[in-house]
């Protein structure tokens, strides 16, 4: 974080989200990702792949600075930029960039609060409070996220009373309606049923129309079915990144191929 | 396969050994439990019917009907005082106009002959109420020589000796006969009160003006008061002929004149009360004191370390706010007598403080000195508890909270304390039961004066010595004699205290209960 960077920015392409150059990432005094260079296209679903523990989870929480929270995190080098602007700039705030990048995690957390309320924290937090928008956001951005119809006769009952899948829609709710440019998803639906994951598949295919999403994913079949890139982690390296297609019938490396076949991982 | 078998039973027997032995634990604690409050009861359940004889006795020989007459003269002592205080007030009013004492005793001339006059008003009424209370009290004294007789007889009686049981010598007493005198002087009486009625009402048609302008106020409130007094006394006089020395008093009395009673006196001439009011408010607006201090800065620290803090700050407070239950309680009585309540007083005098009205303090010693220090032995369990709880919140919440762009202000105000809040209610409620059942402090600093506050002083309450119910047992167990209704009543202020402890850590397990219910 403290060393110089070398690379300038270059010209803005507005169809690029994410750019990572070389990126170089620690915990404490554990190198966790090796020189990282990718480029995430907008409005696309962009799928990160790879045995557990390669760094998928580390370079999502890169995006929104998450990884600012953990204390001996650091960046050794390299750069990352979201539409054009490096995030580790001085005139960056980590608490706007995550209302631009969004997340949604692994184990479903709506808060211990009403769904009502789980939907429009994001809203309150920015003090937007009136309730003819609240009211008017909690309908949208639960429409969006193909919930309405199952809560919309209970939205002041609790959050934590919902099923495991109802609950990440929630969380994915709770995301969009803040209207993020970028949502990234770590792995969210391995906590799901078949049901609930292609519940929630569906949505990310309609979310990719407004949206620029990352997903990690362990599940290759969901990888195939809902992203139009797949990038390849390994050992904290970026192996191999293009079309989810090509990816996944003719890669370009041996370990790729090992992977997806599933001789590993 | 012998050996392992046996080996097996060996393990077995153990297990069962080290179940039993835990189980036992749990059980030697449960009937301790249950040994204490059977003693408390025990002991404290006897007084119940010696509270009842007591009030009987205050009818039968008469002093309810003398203690009306009493409360009369009393009456008149506390408009008396307000008159006194008055004058105090125009004094230092004056001085501070920097005039001399002459000048100042010609000023307040006119003042102090009415202050006089109204002074000496009740001294005839006074003599006759002052025979009339030493004819009921001898009454009172004789009936008490009876009942110690009584109980003597018994005694040897339980012991076998009949004879010498029989031998102990018992005078009936004819309380009829004994407050015929008594009741006879009711006309003396009325008639006094009639003169000293009369008296006033003249005194009152001529006011004085007040050298001090500022103080009229005042001198009306006191008119208002002493004509609203002297309105009361046909009322006085109806009871008076009303009353009825066999009146019965039914039994619910000697519970209701404890739990509601206002006046703890013991050891009076007059009459003995075991009012546990001014006790239990006591120790109540000293904890009150104590939980206002130590909530917001036990949670406020404990927000701050389990959030905000440097790791290197969360390893120097933690511990150090866990040492300070550490210290003697009696350590810290005596740094409050020594140092806070000089510190204290020494406060209130300040000039710059002088516009609150209760400023400087006449107590050093109040139950804002015990509360400043109960604050400090609650405050390790409130602090330690709620970072308990504060920590618990599951990280997924906090990181959901900072992903959708919250600060962390934002994250601590409106998740953790939200999703923590019955945990910090629970370590406050214990917090609570720390100090409400705290001696040695209440004892040595809240200054030991059995009256219920006078809420009418606003804030001003907090700064008026109070007794506590701890401290009432512990200052006078050791001094009553075993089985007197003094020593029951302690019990029973005992036994109330058990209770209320019992019911604040039953509170706070509900409370701890219904957080992991919202959590989980
Ligand atoms: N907070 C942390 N502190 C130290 N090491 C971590 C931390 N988080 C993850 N790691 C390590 O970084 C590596 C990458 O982790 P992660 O990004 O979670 O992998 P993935 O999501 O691909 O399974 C792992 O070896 C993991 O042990
Ligand atoms: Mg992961």
């Amino acid at each position: 974080m403290d060393k110089p960077r070398l690379v300038t920015p270059p010209k803005v392409d507005p169809n690029i989200a994410i750019e990572v150059d070389e990126l170089d990432f620690f915990y404490g005094d554990f190198h966790a990702l090796h020189a990282v260079d990718l480029r995430i296209p907008a409005h696309k679903v962009t799928a990160f792949i790879g045995p557990s523990g390669c760094g998928k989870s580390t370079l999502l929480r890169c995006f929104n600075r998450m990884n600012d929270l953990v204390p001996v995190a650091r960046i050794g080098h390299g750069s990352i930029r979201v539409h054009g602007t490096d995030i580790h700039g001085p005139n960056v705030d980590p608490i706007e960039l995550r209302k631009r990048v969004g997340m949604v995690f692994q184990k479903s957390n709506p808060f211990p609060k009403s769904i009502y309320e789980n939907v429009v924290y994001g809203l309150r937090i920015q003090g937007r409070a009136k309730r003819d928008e609240l009211d008017e956001v909690v309908e949208r951005a639960l429409r969006q996220a193909a919930l309405w119809d199952e809560v919309k006769d209970r939205l002041h009952e609790s959050g934590l009373g919902l099923s495991g899948g109802q609950q990440q829609r929630l969380c994915i709710a709770r995301t969009i309606a803040v209207e993020p440019e970028i949502i990234l998803m770590d792995e969210p639906c391995s906590a799901l049923d078949p049901i609930a994951t292609s519940k929630v598949e569906e949505l990310i295919f309609e979310l990719k129309k407004q949206y620029t999403i990352v997903i990690v994913t362990h599940n290759m079949q969901q990888a195939g079915r809902c992203s139009d890139l797949t990038a390849f982690f390994y050992l904290g390296k970026l192996i191999e990144i293009g079309a989810t297609e090509k990816i996944f019938t003719n890669p370009r490396e041996k370990q790729t191929e090992d992977y997806i076949t599933g001789r590993f991982g | 396969m012998k050996n392992p078998n046996r080996f097996d039973r060996t393990r077995l027997r153990l297990d069962h050994l080290i179940a039993r032995f835990f189980g036992a634990n749990a059980l030697v604690a449960i009937v301790v439990l249950a040994l204490i409050t059977l003693f408390l009861f025990r002991e404290g359940a006897a007084f119940f019917p010696m509270n009842l004889e007591n009030l009987r006795n205050y009818r039968l020989a008469g002093l309810e009907y003398v203690g009306m007459m009493r409360d009369e003269i009393e009456g008149h002592t506390a408009l008396n005082r307000s008159l006194q205080d008055l004058r105090l007030r125009q004094m230092n009013a004056l001085l501070a106009e920097k005039k001399s004492p002459e000048a100042i005793q010609a000023e307040l001339a006119k003042f102090d002959a009415f202050t006089a006059e109204f002074d000496s008003a009740v001294d005839e009424l006074r003599g006759v109420v002052s025979d009339l209370t030493d004819a009921v009290t001898a009454i009172k004294d004789k009936a008490k020589l009876r009942e110690d007789a009584l109980q003597q007889r018994q005694f040897l009686l339980n012991e076998g000796k009949r004879a010498e049981a029989d031998a102990v010598p018992v005078t009936e007493i004819d309380f009829v006969k004994e407050l015929e005198p008594v009741k006879a002087a009711f006309p003396l009486f009325e008639s006094a009160s009639l003169q000293f009625r009369g008296k006033i009402e003249t005194l009152l048609l001529r006011p004085p003006t007040l050298p001090v302008k500022a103080l009229q106020p005042r001198f009306e409130q006191f008119q208002k008061a002493a004509r609203a007094y002297i309105a009361a006394f046909p009322e006085t006089n109806r009871r008076l002929k009303e009353w009825n020395q066999f009146a019965p008093v039914p039994w619910i009395r000697s519970v209701t004149s404890f739990l509601f009673g206002t006046e703890w006196i013991t050891n009076s001439f007059w009459q003995d009360w075991y009012g546990v009011l001014p006790l239990l408010t006591g120790s109540l607006l000293v904890s009150f004191i104590a939980l206002l201090i130590a909530v917001p800065l036990g949670v406020c620290t404990a927000v701050y370390t389990s959030e905000l803090a440097h790791p290197a700050e969360q390893r120097l407070i933690k511990p150090y706010i866990e040492f300070i239950s550490a210290i003697p309680s009696v350590v810290l009585g005596f740094f409050g007598i020594a140092v806070l309540g000089e510190t204290l007083r020494a406060l209130t005098q300040w000039k710059a403080l002088s516009w609150i009205s209760f400023f400087p303090i006449a107590e050093r010693l109040n139950a804002f000195t015990a509360g400043v220090l109960l604050a400090l032995m609650a405050l390790p369990t409130i602090f330690t508890l709620s970072e308990d709880a504060i920590n618990s919140v599951p990280r997924a919440f906090k990181e959901a909270s900072y992903a959708l762009g919250a600060t962390r202000l934002q994250t601590v105000f409106r998740i953790l304390i939200p999703a923590s809040l019955s945990g910090i209610i629970s370590a406050v409620l214990l917090g609570f039961g720390r100090v409400i059942g705290e001696t040695m402090v209440v004892l040595l600093c809240a200054g030991n004066r059995i009256a219920i506050p006078d809420f009418t002083q606003g804030l001003g309450v907090f700064f008026q010595p109070v007794h506590t119910m701890t401290g009432i047992v512990a200052q006078e167990l050791g001094e009553v004699a075993n089985g007197t209704i003094h020593y029951r009543a302690l019990f029973m202020v005992g036994l109330l205290l058990f209770v209320l402890a019992l019911g604040i850590n039953w509170l706070a397990q509900l409370m701890v209960r219904r957080f992991k219910i919202s959590i989980g």
